[in-house]
């Protein structure tokens, strides 16, 4: 017998239940999960979830600036970086690489993030009013390393994509996208260890900024 | 109203002027009281140490004892969390028993919630002849997670004219633990000294409790560490004018 | 990991009286405790929550091998291989052999306490694999060679002066003593490690049933630099980590980081689904889960089935009174505190773990503040049961057990016993009413002095007074 045999049929006897694990009972638990039962949802987490956003991001300390149009993201970023002394240069998911970057004076590179990149910038699936958070999905041309790799990463939120709460965000992906990718990144601000006498310090492993712009 | 005093084997032994203060604001209130002569202990000592069946014994006869009570009152949150809570809940769940445990349950009261919620007593007319002066308050565990025992003693106190200093940490436990203060004596020693170390930071020349072991626990860390002065006392001998 | 849980009472001994410790456990309790109440007191819904935890978590156990056969073939679809280990040798052979299969020569690993049950690292050592702990705390007791004091902040008895020392014996780098430089370093050397390593081993927090999905949290971003680059991802976790849904996912994940450490959210989670797709930049090649049993179905079923329900967060042993004042070290094995009170002798059996159930006064603040509302004093208690009627504890304890049941079940005997008692006790209290030395009760005398008796008992006196007639005395 296989250890796989042997801890099932273990936790079969443990319960005493006979045999193996038959045709009904996994029927029954995949009728559980198509229910999708959600639980209790906290009232902090209701209420409008931009401001809701807005409000999470400063306490997870992801800053965020508002933007009247998708096309001053360029801009806004080159004033972010410049405000914090960062290279004007950048490596960024596909789907930005439209923008008028070279007008704003940022070096905008569409590859694959390595070591040395400062600044990556993404968009994101969608974000989350309850805890201030970015979902990204992994895909060809959304790497997750953008958002782990560089110091700084810049994420451009579309006010109409955030949703109230992560059930919420799950109902969403399963609508567009049927099912989960390699990865499911939240990301609610930057890294942080508290390992050393529980002293948080930002910028542990990933990025030392979050800073979210916000788009109608 | 007939009710039962549940004793509790320490005060019998150790501080019988519990009982009496007990006694005493019991019958102040105008009650009936019986105090069964064959009761010994509620059992816990023993459930706590993984000796379930004397443990089942003891609280049967417990329920004996009370039978014929309209209430049992104990002026202890642990021995009544041994009654209202284990014996219901794990001892004799599921059991024939179960039954009467939980009728045995619903009259137990522990002394504070009964002089409260049931006698709905009113100490402020004590307040002129007390005069209790400050204290500070240590929240005994099975009182205070198992039966909610929180409010109803500092009411009372307060009502009579205490004046509390809350202490830090009043809901940490004091290290007392039963069979556990003589098991890991260190550890336990070490806790009383963490909750003596409050009690001498809030300030009070007194500490209040309404269990005796966490008292006898506290008392005797204060007294070892040189500290003659604090008063340690049940909040029944407070309230009856008994304290010594 | 080398048990020690029988040393307990002689390590606790040691720690109570390490000054050192003592300052480290004091600065974090204020912490954790405080941090969760706060966190804790902004939801409303905080009791339905548990509530509905506890009850997904027991609605999964009671359907354990229907919930682990869905996640095993929702990640097989998506292109993970799903391993089974019944023991802890048989685990560290399953990744040994993976390691060796694909000539991996460094693995970077993200916390998981499993690893620590398993002893994975030393497996993978003598396999010739360096293996590089990454999460801060983590990396911390890899250089001082010692094992996590505690589930959630390993490295919580350390000092940054001790840090430092570690640091510069490791990294030959001028020493170091501001907290943010030190994990700036740090920081560098294990940026390192991650781009050369060939495998990735996280935990899982939770697996997910619905998607074949493994999850990791934590707030440092080690475990996505792990379960990202490598071509290699093994995933090491019980088989007690399964829940239904991503519903469910979302319900817990409120709970876990707040009871933990009192945050709202932490900073990343990552639900890990399968290996790099068609196209991908990023991701491994390859993804292997180790499902572990190592003790785990002894408790299906069983009247401890409780304890399966646990998330890990650490609020029993940040709110625990022992814990506080010892440290997990003390407890000797990989989980520490309540829930490892009650783990500890499951997994290694309760004759190597006999104090460890009783080294809690049961307060009960364990049980207030456990998330999925393990009732811990109580499986603590049946562990005691177990000692009981296996006749596990020292004879002396057994011993007074007998007397006092003896001498509470005959009223008679107890009445004359207790008036001699009380009489003795007195005359042995003298005029300060004290008694400084008892011998058997030493563990109490030794530190406190115990308030003698009056000389006579409340049964006595309250006789006395109705023989009488009077009212009170």
């Amino acid at each position: 017998m296989s250890a796989r045999e042997n801890i099932l049929r273990r936790i079969r006897s443990q319960s005493g239940r006979e045999g193996t694990t038959t045709d009904a009972e996994r029927a029954a638990a995949r009728e559980h999960i198509a229910k999708h039962t959600r639980g209790p949802l906290p009232s902090i987490a209701q209420g409008d979830p931009v401001e809701r956003f807005v409000a999470e991001c400063a306490r997870v300390k992801t800053s965020v600036e508002q933007l009247a149009s998708g096309q001053d993201v360029p801009k806004a970023a080159a004033q972010y970086l410049a405000q914090n002394a960062l290279p004007q240069r950048a490596v960024g998911w596909s789907a930005l690489a439209g923008l008028d970057w070279q007008g704003a004076g940022i070096q905008f590179e569409d590859r694959l993030a390595n070591k040395d990149d400062l600044v990556g910038v993404t968009d994101c699936f969608c974000a989350i009013g309850e805890t201030g958070t970015l979902l990204l999905l992994s895909s060809p041309t959304t790497p997750k390393l953008h958002a782990l790799l560089p110091e700084t990463h810049i994420c451009v939120v579309s006010r109409s994509r955030i949703v109230t709460c992560v059930e919420d965000a799950f109902a969403l992906l399963r609508k567009e996208r049927g099912e989960l990718p390699r990865a499911t990144f939240f990301v609610s601000g930057p890294s942080r260890t508290a390992d050393i006498e529980q002293t948080i310090v930002i910028g542990a492993h990933g990025p030392y900024r979050v800073h979210v712009l916000l788009v109608p | 109203m007939k009710v039962g005093l549940f004793v509790t084997c320490l005060v019998d032994l150790v501080r019988p002027n519990i009982g009496f203060a007990a006694l005493k604001l019991l019958e102040d209130a105008g009650c009936e009281v019986v105090v069964p002569a064959t009761q010994t202990c509620c059992g816990q000592p023993g459930y706590n140490s993984g000796a379930r069946e004397v443990s089942k014994t003891l609280a049967r006869k417990v329920l004996a004892e009370f039978r014929d009570c309209d209430y049992v009152v104990a002026p202890s949150g642990s021995c009544s969390g041994q009654m209202k809570v284990h014996a219901v809940e794990d001892l004799f769940k599921g059991e024939p028993e179960e039954e009467e445990f939980r009728a045995l349950a619903e009259k137990w009261y522990e002394l504070s919630d009964f002089l409260l919620a049931v006698l709905r007593v009113d100490y402020t007319k004590l307040a002129d002849e007390r005069s209790i002066g400050t204290l500070t308050y240590h929240d005994s565990c099975s009182g205070l997670r198992e039966l909610n025992i929180k409010a109803q003693p500092r009411v009372l106190l307060m009502d009579a004219g205490a004046s509390i200093n809350e202490m830090i940490d009043c809901e940490k436990c004091c290290g007392f633990g039963g069979t556990f203060s003589v098991k890991l004596g260190e550890i336990s020693t070490r806790m009383a000294e963490n909750k003596c170390a409050n009690i001498r930071l809030s300030g009070a020349p007194m500490l209040v409790g309404g269990d005796l072991g966490c008292l006898l626990n506290i008392e005797g860390r204060l007294r070892r560490t040189g500290d003659e002065t604090t008063k340690v006392a049940h909040y029944a001998e407070v309230l009856a004018g008994m304290v010594k | 990991m080398e048990v020690r849980s029988m040393h307990f009472k002689a390590t606790a001994s040691g720690k109570l009286n390490d000054a050192v410790l003592q300052g480290a456990m004091k600065k974090a309790k204020g912490k954790f405790v405080d941090g969760r109440a706060a966190a804790v007191a902004e939801i409303d819904v905080w009791q339905p929550m548990r509530t509905h935890a506890a009850a997904l978590r027991d609605l999964t156990i009671a359907n354990l091998d229907a919930y682990l056969l869905e996640f095993e073939a929702n990640a097989t679809r998506r292109g993970a291989i799903v391993h089974w280990a019944e023991s802890a040798a048989e685990a560290n052979d399953i990744i040994v052999r993976i390691a060796r299969d694909n000539a991996v020569k460094i693995a970077t690993k993200s916390k998981s306490m499993v690893s620590e049950e398993i002893s994975l690292n030393d497996a993978l050592d003598a396999a010739g694999v360096e293996v590089v702990e990454t999460d801060l705390g983590e990396y911390i007791l890899q250089l001082a060679k010692e094992p996590p004091s505690h589930i959630v902040a390993p490295a919580v008895h350390k000092t940054k002066e001790q840090v430092a020392d570690l640091f510069v014996a490791a990294h030959h780098k001028p020493r170091l003593t501001d907290i943010p430089s030190m994990t700036l370093e740090a920081r560098e050397v294990l940026r390192e490690k991650f781009l050369s390593a060939d495998m990735g081993i996280s935990g899982a927090n939770f697996v997910i049933a619905e998607t074949g999905t493994t999850l990791t949290v934590t707030n440092e971003g080690n475990a996505d630099m792990v379960t990202t680059i490598p071509r290699i991802h093994v995933v090491v976790t019980g088989i007690e980590k399964v829940i239904p849904t991503l519903e469910d996912f979302a319900t817990l994940i409120r709970l876990l980081p707040r009871s933990a450490i009192g945050q709202t959210v932490s900073n990343y989670l990552t639900l890990t689904t399968g290996v790099k797709g068609e196209g991908d930049l990023d991701g491994p090649e390859q993804m292997h889960i180790v499902l572990i049993d190592a003790g785990r179905t002894k408790l299906v079923g069983s009247d401890m089935q409780e304890m399966l329900r646990c998330i890990r967060c650490g609020a029993c042993m940040n709110h625990c009174p022992v814990y506080q004042n010892v440290g997990g070290h003390a407890y000797g094995w990989v989980y520490p505190g309540p829930m490892g009170s009650v783990l500890t002798p499951t997994y290694v059996g309760i004759e190597n773990a006999g104090d460890l159930p009783n080294a809690a006064t049961f307060c009960g603040e364990c049980q207030v503040v456990c998330p999925v509302k393990i009732p811990l004093p109580d499986l603590m208690r049946k562990w005691r049961e177990r000692q009981f009627t296996q006749q596990l504890r020292p004879w002396s304890e057994r011993a007074g057990i007998a007397v006092w049941s003896a001498f509470a079940t005959r009223p008679t005997l107890y009445a004359w016993s207790t008036r001699v008692a009380a009489r003795v006790a007195a005359l042995l209290g003298g005029a300060k009413r004290r008694i400084t030395w008892l011998p058997g009760l030493d563990g109490w005398t030794d530190g406190r002095d115990m308030p003698a008796p009056t000389g006579k008992t409340f049964r006595e006196l309250y006789a006395a007074r109705r023989s009488g007639g009077g009212r009170l005395l």
